[in-house]
């Protein structure tokens, strides 16, 4: 028993304690709060639904009963289908191109990586002038590789959501591809060798060395583009307002309008805890399953 | 041992000195109130002294206080309202103006809405849509104004100088909420040079500006140089006067909305046949707003329509003669308009000494040559008539006579969507509008759906 006592250090949970303080206060919390309100209908601008007023499940029922919540899913996975593929392989492509020893490569690098450097506001803020239909900069090069389809990547309801997803891949592939470049340069070397000397052309070394030894790098980025797809709207808000017709409303949008255009306290509330159940269940399964491929 | 110790101290030093630092107060508030706290202290002893000495004594209370507003057009509103500060500032030297630019109208609403819901003090003066009256008070974030004007010199000619297209949006339940500061009316803006190399007069009614967007429309290599640019992507505000025009505003008070009224949707077909039918202006939703003016400033158009907001920086940017007027109506020689923008709140959460501070500066900023200049450099209509009569607004309006036009449109003005529940109503109503105008619906299925749907929403909020 003395020498448990001894082994306890307080020093590791001292220096934990601000990040724990924080993670308690910041997300804990209103994360308990919401679930909290959930059961709640409180609206803040009618005087009559000011204080809350338990009704159970009803946030919830009214929510998966609404078509429109039903679209505003549709645009999500839409939106995840879009941004998380395409991203990563952007990034892992881009990686491979600039992950060679050559004078300047730095710039490309800069290059690839920009985007992310660059406020969401301000970069949708120039994507929206670069949509405009006729001579906007990226209607123009479509053209020039003989594009000869709709225009309005912003106003028409079948491309408002491919707009975004566009500035979105545009946003994050650089970010990617550090990552998968990081993890590109600590791929040891004689396993190449060996693989030269068994006579493997280069496709057969990029997916049956280079991409499983990338895996832990790829599992990684999987989980942070995942939740990065949920996480980031602001170029929704400069770009199409969740429109036209509300065809790019994803989640996180329709929890803004449920919370500050529509004043419902209790329909946002019940929409952050699917959020929170979504990324949750996402992370925790990611997790499981990589432990025992490893195992 | 004594590393082990020295070490340990370090890191507990290290771990508080965070916590201290992440947890420091706000920097205006806590020294605004410690010091307001023992003056306020000392004078209920001298309730004895004279009223003159007593009132200085309390007016010289130094009160710091936050005013959140927007940049929703393009002039420097920024700098412009940091010079008013300073000469309020120099007049009434005890009171601290701290201006917080926090993005557009709806940023304003959200950033008070969360300090509020969060417990927090909001600001005590905010500039918000005319329209979120009703959300604001129904939310209970708002103090009416009737007491300051009570007690001002003058408050009756005061409240009657105001243009009564724009206090109109201020007044509920009898009593005066909010006042008038940026406002503006929609107007369409058109190149009077275009118009003259073609022969063309300024539009007059929808068949003539039909025509003339359809005459002004020319290719440009494989680009089209539509004649009117109609932005869509936020319709309400620029399609009103479509309506209006039509015979039927959208709305007919805060609880009842016609969307499917016969006008209504004529106005709606009207926008869908100027490029269906004339080819005069791009299909489809347009999401266009920031890129109108540059264009019509550069020549790719020919007409658009926009605040009015936007004159002072058009006219920096044109060279060519610039016209302004309100739409044309459906009938010959009818036009419409729509007046917009925002007012000054006063909000009731922030403590007494703040709100009153904010009313005067509320009164300095109204005041005719505060207002004359504001609208000389922003292009947002003088929203008081004493204003014009001011030397510098009557230079400026023999100079640029387009500043009289925008106020001038108002005349043909119908009222701005202010509704209960407005961010729903709205939203169905641009959820609808914009179906109709991209073609997934006709613009009579679309608006009668709209109808319903709106009248549903309202449902909790009227009686």
């Amino acid at each position: 028993m003395q020498a448990s006592r001894k082994n306890i250090k307080p020093l590791p949970y001292i220096l934990i304690l601000p990040t724990a303080a924080f993670v308690a206060l910041f997300t804990a919390w209103p994360v308990l709060l919401s679930i909290y309100q959930s059961f709640f209908r409180q609206r803040m601008n009618i005087a009559k639904f000011r204080e809350p007023v338990f009704i159970g499940w009803g946030n919830y029922v009214d929510l998966f009963t609404d078509p429109y919540f039903i679209e505003v899913i549709k645009n999500t996975l839409t939106y995840i289908l879009g941004t998380v593929p395409i991203s990563i392989i952007l990034g892992f492509l881009f990686a491979l191109l600039v992950n060679r020893k050559v004078r300047g490569i730095g710039f490309f690098r800069l290059a690839f990586f920009h985007p992310m450097v660059l406020p969401m506001v301000s970069a949708a803020t120039i994507w929206l002038f670069m949509f405009t239909p006729d001579y906007g900069l990226f209607n123009a090069a479509l053209r020039f590789l003989g594009y000869s389809g709709p225009e309005n990547w912003t106003g028409n309801p079948s491309l408002a959501i491919l707009s975004v997803v566009i500035v979105a891949v545009w946003k994050n592939s650089g970010y990617y591809m550090v990552f998968y470049l990081a993890g590109l340069q600590n791929l040891p070397n004689d396993v190449y060798e060996a693989a030269a000397l068994d006579g493997a052309n280069g496709w057969q070394t990029l997916w049956r060395i280079t991409f499983p030894l990338l895996r832990r790098t790829t599992l990684f980025i999987t989980i942070v583009a995942f939740i990065d797809s949920f996480r980031t709207v602001d170029h929704i808000f400069v770009l199409t307002s969740g429109g036209p017709s509300r065809s790019s409303t994803v989640l996180l949008f329709e929890l803004w309008l449920e919370r500050f255009e529509y004043q419902d306290i209790g329909a946002s509330a019940a929409i952050t805890v699917i959020f929170v159940i979504v990324l949750l269940a996402f992370t925790v399964t990611n997790f499981i399953t990589s432990d025992r491929r490893e195992a | 041992m004594k590393k082990k110790m020295l070490y340990k101290i370090f890191a507990v030093v290290l771990v508080l000195g965070l916590l201290l630092g992440a947890c420091a107060p706000a920097p205006a508030e806590e020294p605004a109130q410690e010091e307001a706290a023992p003056v306020e202290e000392q004078a209920p002893a001298e309730e004895a002294a004279p009223a003159e000495e007593e009132e200085e004594e309390a007016v010289m209370e130094p009160v710091t206080f936050q005013v959140f507003y927007p940049v929703a057009v393009d002039a420097p509103i920024a700098a412009i309202l940091n010079g008013y500060i300073e000469d309020f500032q120099a007049e009434y030297p005890h009171i601290t103006v701290e201006p917080v630019f926090s993005g557009g109208y709806g940023d304003v609403q959200t950033a008070i809405q969360t300090t509020i819901d969060g417990g927090g003090e909001p600001p005590a003066l905010g500039v918000m849509l005319a329209t979120a009256l009703y959300d604001l008070i129904n939310a209970d974030y708002i103090a009416p104004l009737d007491g300051y004007i009570a007690a001002m010199d003058g408050g009756d000619a005061y409240e009657a100088d105001f243009l009564p297209a724009f206090l109109a949006n201020s007044y509920y339940d009898d009593q005066l909420w909010s006042i008038p500061f940026q406002r503006s009316a929609v107007v369409m803006y058109y190149n009077a040079d275009m118009f003259a190399d073609a022969g063309l007069e300024p539009p007059t009614s929808w068949q003539s500006w039909a025509e003339a967007a359809q005459a002004l429309t020319v290719q440009d290599g494989d680009t089209t140089n539509y004649g009117l640019h109609f932005s869509s992507d936020w319709p309400y505000w620029l399609f009103q006067p479509l309506a209006i025009g039509a015979g039927k505003n959208i709305l007919e008070d805060d609880c009842t909305v016609v969307f499917d009224d016969p006008a209504v949707i004529e106005a709606v077909q009207f926008y869908i046949d100027l490029s269906e039918v004339y080819g005069a202006m791009p299909a489809g939703v347009q999401a266009s707003w920031p890129t109108d003016p540059p264009d019509l400033a550069s020549g790719a158009t020919a007409m658009i329509t926009h605040s009015s907001g936007s004159l002072a920086g058009l006219i920096a940017q044109a060279d060519f003669e610039l016209g302004v007027m309100p739409y044309p109506g459906k009938e010959e020689g009818t036009y419409a308009s729509v007046p917009g923008g925002g007012n000054f709140y006063i909000m009731k959460g922030a403590a007494q000494e703040k709100q009153d501070a904010a009313w005067k500066f509320v009164e300095f900023i109204s005041r005719p040559e505060y207002v004359a200049d504001y609208s000389i450099n922003t292009g947002y209509i003088a929203n008081r008539a004493s204003a014009y009569d001011t030397e510098a607004m009557l230079t400026y309006v023999a100079e640029v006579p387009q500043a009289l036009a925008t106020r001038d449109a108002l005349q043909y003005a119908g009222a701005e969507l202010a509704v209960q529940n407005l961010g729903q109503v709205r939203g169905i109503f641009h959820d609808y509008i914009q179906r109709a105008i991209n073609g997934e619906m006709s613009a009579a299925d679309a608006m009668a759906a709209a109808q319903v749907e709106a009248a549903d929403a309202l449902a909790d909020f009227c009686p």
